[in-house]
């Protein structure tokens, strides 16, 4: 049976004519001459009319089936043969870290011949891939997932939260989470409150280039985050990423107050309102903030990771339809963030919606499309009038944090009280009681 | 055999084409040399691992270097996607089409759809590790003194980052240059003297400007050269910035391949396996004799010592003058960061007593017919040094070992690193790919320009150059403004080519500042001499005057010099005057008085009228002083 990844139609019935096959190495005649080369998969997304050859020299061309005279296969495709290098041995006596895996790929190798690129399956691959690992940490890996991060969802943050309340159980001393940059922000702060008071650092790391490239961040991203979860005298759910532009140092951001904030650049990542939590420079940790407060920071680990899809985030424009509201609360919508202009506003129709929302047991909550900076609603009438409908200023909560930790309120309370309460709680360091200069 | 003949040797021509363009090939950046960066990043990039598990030996080479890169970069020349810090958009329509062109006009055959590529590249020169590359077209030809020579490919790339040194830290670069559109044309090895070689690149470089859509000027075009002897490997130059060049870095090549054979000659005579080992001998010997050795333990380095059987005598033997193998592992020792090397055969010459070196050979247990190789510098850097002299001198009895060599300003070539195994590409899945229907191949096909030949047929035949004037004037980058001014001006077309692209280098090699005479300023210098302000005699002494800082502008330096131009009547009453007060010459050399005054009244008029108008005032006067009766010239002599 031929491989015919990608192939449909036309150069479908091309290649089938030629008894042709991905990885079989094809003469075809041009206009121009005859050209030999190995098919390889074409896009899916790409046309019908055109097989793709990779040539000896590694270049691939496209060629139009319908100018193509004699095609016939010269050799059969060859399996490529892998022997990875040997996986440096383990140094007991190192703190033992555990790598998960859910999606995107932090380390990876080219098949040159196809074009492919295979990530690391397990930890031998992995450490044959970045053996700077084994000089500093015991690393066991596992995938636990592997899906996109714009896939991931609340039934995803409470396995990941489970798999590592186990790893604490188990006697790991860290654990740094793969998982790609879009939705990092969001995992992070399902992490942080799922696991609140868990004695290890668990540091979620991600890449902006991917990990076939020979300057993907990835590496220096997974050792600089590696090294830190090994070494730093801290716990909690951190971010670890490029500090900026260059090769040379992570920052850790902590979980509830991090934000992508480019969608391209290596330091992407953002913490807002907050200093960064520690950086790893030079193969040394320097901490910087001692985080949330002491209370929060010595909270009893009693993980719970549990998490409903009831909570939405809805941004206020001047446009926007009050009619939204409603239509996202018969669609099961019972927390709805919104994040308002300004200290936390909203027209004066949607604050009717709002309250209409609230009194049939909805809760609404405030938060600052400003990023930076708290709501307030006692300084305007329309604040005032937003806290009469019911609404709940959430300090400086980012919103991306906000409607992550509704949707865990709303699965570990039932009473709209307790949940309300929680809400204005700060649990995992996602508020700031001042905001400092700087 | 002609006396520049190389028997056996094989030159295949890679040539690298900037194209104007108004932006980079994958980004909106517009294409300009930075001279200030304000911002800088430094990155490490790190070969990526394929499939087999192996990894190329350029790629590991470069990676055991260990040397970050620092990244220039300003905003007038680079963006995000230049940092790598952005997804690269798609290849502009335009570029697609001159790449056409460029097919077109070798007669080669265009791909259906182009595939943009990611060729592994880790030597810093690119933010990403690899160059964007997309191959457009195969096969056609072209014509070189009556030869025809094949085209292997056409290719669309992006240029890489400009190096622009290295201190102890990193490798720095500047950003301005990376990502402009380049086409490569590869052509089929050809045999012939290097001489043939250099015209097959000035042929090539002109069929590539006859699309009229190519950069000019210094380091807009670079040829790479794969050479090979008869039985040896192919030695790939790359770099060869200068046309002129490209014969010189052939003629250099041969010469240093034919000595590294003569070299394995010796040691199949000698029946010589040679076998290398490495041993430290920082402590063996005080080195008190060699500045260079001593030097480098006091900074808190180490020396390695390779061995390597049966080579004693022949690391300093020139088979030709200049070429030594101790040369070729001085080399690469220089291309590990490290100073350089001493070995056996110049011991005594470097300050390594008798003593001494029987010292070291007792410790790393060399008999006589093996040579020494002291490797010293900075630990980990003199052991990876030492490992590559080590095994550079292993392949001494190939011969000529397949490398990467880089081409110098004089036409002579330096060790870069170990030959890339088969190229490591594989698919750029951030660009769509580019269909290449018909219809854009048939139109890029209409807009080529006029072959190169014709238009030097049309300038010897409608302007009347010389074809050498014809050709040096379709070499340099004023073909343009010429054509402009020889129907515009009525300045003899010949005058405007010469002051165009011949009195420039004539007066640059006197000393005239190149500023000094830019193409704004000879345009302005030739409608100066075309309104009558000025003769085109008087061209030189203005652009010296220019040069010297005597003037701002021609019109100024026409003032300075008292160069106004004189009119009819005024060269009529010099002519008059000159002729009555030379009275017996013109007496005892009759006609042939017409050249010495000629000479007189030419230096005096120094450039301020026209050559022509002098000679027939003269002519014509002389001619009436010869008709005149003697008598009454006398008479009025006397008068
Ligand atoms: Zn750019």
């Amino acid at each position: 049976m031929k491989d015919l990844a990608g192939y449909r139609g036309r150069t479908l019935e091309f290649l089938r004519r030629a008894s042709a096959g991905v990885g079989d190495v094809l003469e075809v005649k041009t206009d121009w001459g005859t050209v030999t080369g190995t098919v390889v998969p074409r896009y899916a997304s790409a046309d019908d009319s055109h097989v793709v050859l990779k040539l000896k020299t590694g270049y691939n061309v496209g060629l139009d089936v319908s100018r193509l005279r004699g095609a016939k296969v010269v050799a059969a495709g060859e399996k490529p043969s892998f022997s990875p290098s040997p996986a440096p041995k383990a140094r007991p006596g190192l703190p033992k870290i555990l790598l998960l895996g859910t999606g995107g790929t932090i380390a990876s190798r080219v098949d040159y011949r196809t074009g492919a690129v295979h990530p690391a399956v397990d930890s031998s691959d992995l450490h044959a891939l970045v053996p700077e690992l084994s000089e500093i940490a015991m690393v066991d890996s596992e995938i636990l997932f592997n899906i996109l991060s714009e896939n991931v969802k609340p039934l995803h943050w409470a396995k990941l939260a489970s798999r590592i309340a186990k790893a604490v159980a188990q006697g790991y001393e860290g654990v740094v989470v793969t998982h790609g940059t879009d939705t990092l922000g969001y995992t992070a702060a399902a992490l942080s409150f799922a696991l609140q008071g868990i004695p290890i650092p668990v540091i979620l790391t991600a890449a902006q280039r991917s990990s076939d490239r020979p300057s993907s961040d990835a590496t220096l991203n997974l050792i600089g985050s590696v090294s830190i979860a090994a070494s730093a005298d801290i716990s909690g759910v951190y971010v670890g990423a490029h500090l900026d532009e260059s090769d040379r140092g992570v920052a850790l951001h902590a979980g509830t107050r991090v934000r992508k904030n480019h969608t391209s650049r290596r330091d992407a990542f953002l913490s807002v309102g907050v200093p960064l939590a520690a950086v790893w420079e030079d193969g040394k940790v320097r901490l910087i903030d001692d985080g949330p407060p002491s209370e929060v920071r010595k909270a009893l680990f009693r993980p719970k990771p549990k998490f409903s899809n009831g909570a939405s985030l809805l941004k206020f424009y001047p446009s926007m339809p009050p009619s939204l509201l409603p239509s996202l609360r018969r669609s099961g919508t019972k927390c709805l963030v919104i994040e308002g202009t300004g200290l936390g506003h909203v027209s004066s129709d949607v604050i009717i919606e709002i309250g209409r929302f609230v009194r049939s047991g909805g809760m609404a909550c405030m938060t600052s499309q400003c990023i930076n900076g708290k709501v307030d609603l006692d300084v305007y009438d329309t604040g005032r009038d937003l806290l009469n409908a019911g609404a709940i200023p959430l300090e400086d909560m980012l919103s991306e944090t906000a409607v992550v930790k509704a949707s865990w309120v709303l699965a570990n309370t039932r009473s709209a009280e307790e949940a309300r309460r929680m809400m204005l709680t700060n649990l995992a360091g996602e508020m700031t009681s001042r905001r400092l200069p700087g | 055999m002609m006396p520049g003949d190389r028997p056996g040797l094989l030159v295949g021509l890679e040539v690298h084409q900037q194209l104007s363009a108004p932006t980079k090939l994958f980004c909106n950046c517009p294409i300009t040399k930075t001279e200030e960066f304000p911002f800088s990043f430094e990155r490490r990039l790190r070969p990526a691992q394929s499939e087999t598990g192996r990894l190329d030996p350029a790629a590991v080479f470069e990676f055991s270097r260990d040397k970050p890169n620092l990244y220039l970069w300003s905003p007038e020349s680079s963006c995000l996607v230049d940092a790598d810090e952005e997804p690269p958009r798609q290849v502009s329509r335009e570029v697609v089409e001159t790449g056409l062109m460029v097919a077109a006009a070798l007669g080669s055959g265009v791909v259906d759809e182009a595939h943009v590529m990611r060729k592994i590249v880790i030597d810093g020169s690119n933010t990403t590790g690899f160059q964007r590359t997309a191959v457009l077209g195969f096969g056609g030809s072209l014509m070189v003194d009556g030869t025809k020579v094949g085209v292997q490919s056409i290719t669309l790339e992006e240029d890489a980052a400009r190096i622009m040194g290295e201190d102890e830290r990193s490798r720095i670069f500047g950003l301005d240059r990376l990502g402009v559109p380049l086409i490569e044309v590869a052509l089929d090895p050809v045999s012939g003297t290097p001489e043939f070689v250099g015209h097959v690149a000035l042929n090539l470089g002109r069929v590539l400007r006859s699309t009229g859509r190519v950069a000019r000027g210094l380091g807009t075009i670079r040829q790479d050269l794969n050479i090979s002897l008869d039985g040896g490997a192919v030695v790939e130059v790359k770099g060869v910035q200068k046309l002129n060049l490209v014969a010189k870095v052939v003629a250099y090549e041969a010469s240093r391949q034919r000595a590294l054979m003569e070299v394995a000659k010796k040691l199949v005579g000698r029946g010589a396996k040679v076998k290398c080992a490495v041993k430290e001998v920082t402590r063996i010997v005080p080195w008190g004799g060699s500045e260079v050795l001593s030097k480098a333990v006091g900074e808190g380095g180490k020396v390695d010592c390779v061995t390597a059987t049966g080579l004693s005598g022949l690391l300093g033997w020139e088979p030709a003058p200049g070429f030594r193998l101790g040369r070729e592992a001085a080399e690469v020792a220089r291309a590990h960061s490290l100073g350089g090397i001493v070995h056996s055969d110049e011991f005594r010459k470097r300050g390594i007593s008798e003593g001494e070196e029987r010292a070291l050979r007792e410790y790393c247990g060399a008999a006589e017919d093996t040579a020494l190789v002291l490797v010293a510098g900075e630990p980990d850097r003199a052991e990876r040094g030492a490992a590559a002299v080590a095994s550079r001198l292993e392949l001494a009895p190939d011969g000529v070992p397949a490398e990467t060599r880089g081409a110098t300003r004089d036409g002579e070539t330096v060790y870069m690193r170990p030959r890339p195994g088969a190229q490591r590409m594989y698919p750029e899945t951030d660009v769509p790919l580019i269909t290449l229907p018909k219809e854009l191949l048939s139109a890029a096909a209409d807009s080529v320009g006029e072959p190169w030949e014709d238009t030097v047929k049309r300038y010897t035949n409608s302007f009347r150059l010389s074809r050498d004037l014809a050709l040096r004037l379709y070499d340099s980058d004023s073909a343009p403004v010429f054509e402009a001014l020889a129907r515009e001006l009525m300045v003899e077309p010949s005058v405007i080519a010469s002051i165009l692209v011949e009195m420039p280098p004539r007066l640059l090699r006197e000393g005239v500042p190149e500023d000094a005479m830019n193409e704004a300023r000879l345009v302005e210098l030739l409608r100066a001499i075309d309104s009558g302000a000025v003769a085109k005699e008087a061209a030189p002494d203005i652009l010296r005057a220019l040069g010297a800082g005597k003037a701002k502008t021609v019109a100024e330096a026409v003032g300075s010099l008292e160069l106004s131009r004189m009119g009819e009547s005024e060269v009529s009453s010099l002519v008059d005057r000159l002729v009555r007060s030379s009275s017996k010459l013109i007496s005892e050399r009759r006609e042939s008085a017409l050249s010495p005054l000629m000479g007189e009244l030419m230096s005096e008029v120094r450039g301020r009228a026209d050559g022509a108008l002098v000679s027939r005032l003269l002519k014509e006067r002389l001619e009436r002083a010869l008709k005149a009766p003697r008598g009454r010239q006398s008479s009025k002599a006397l008068r």
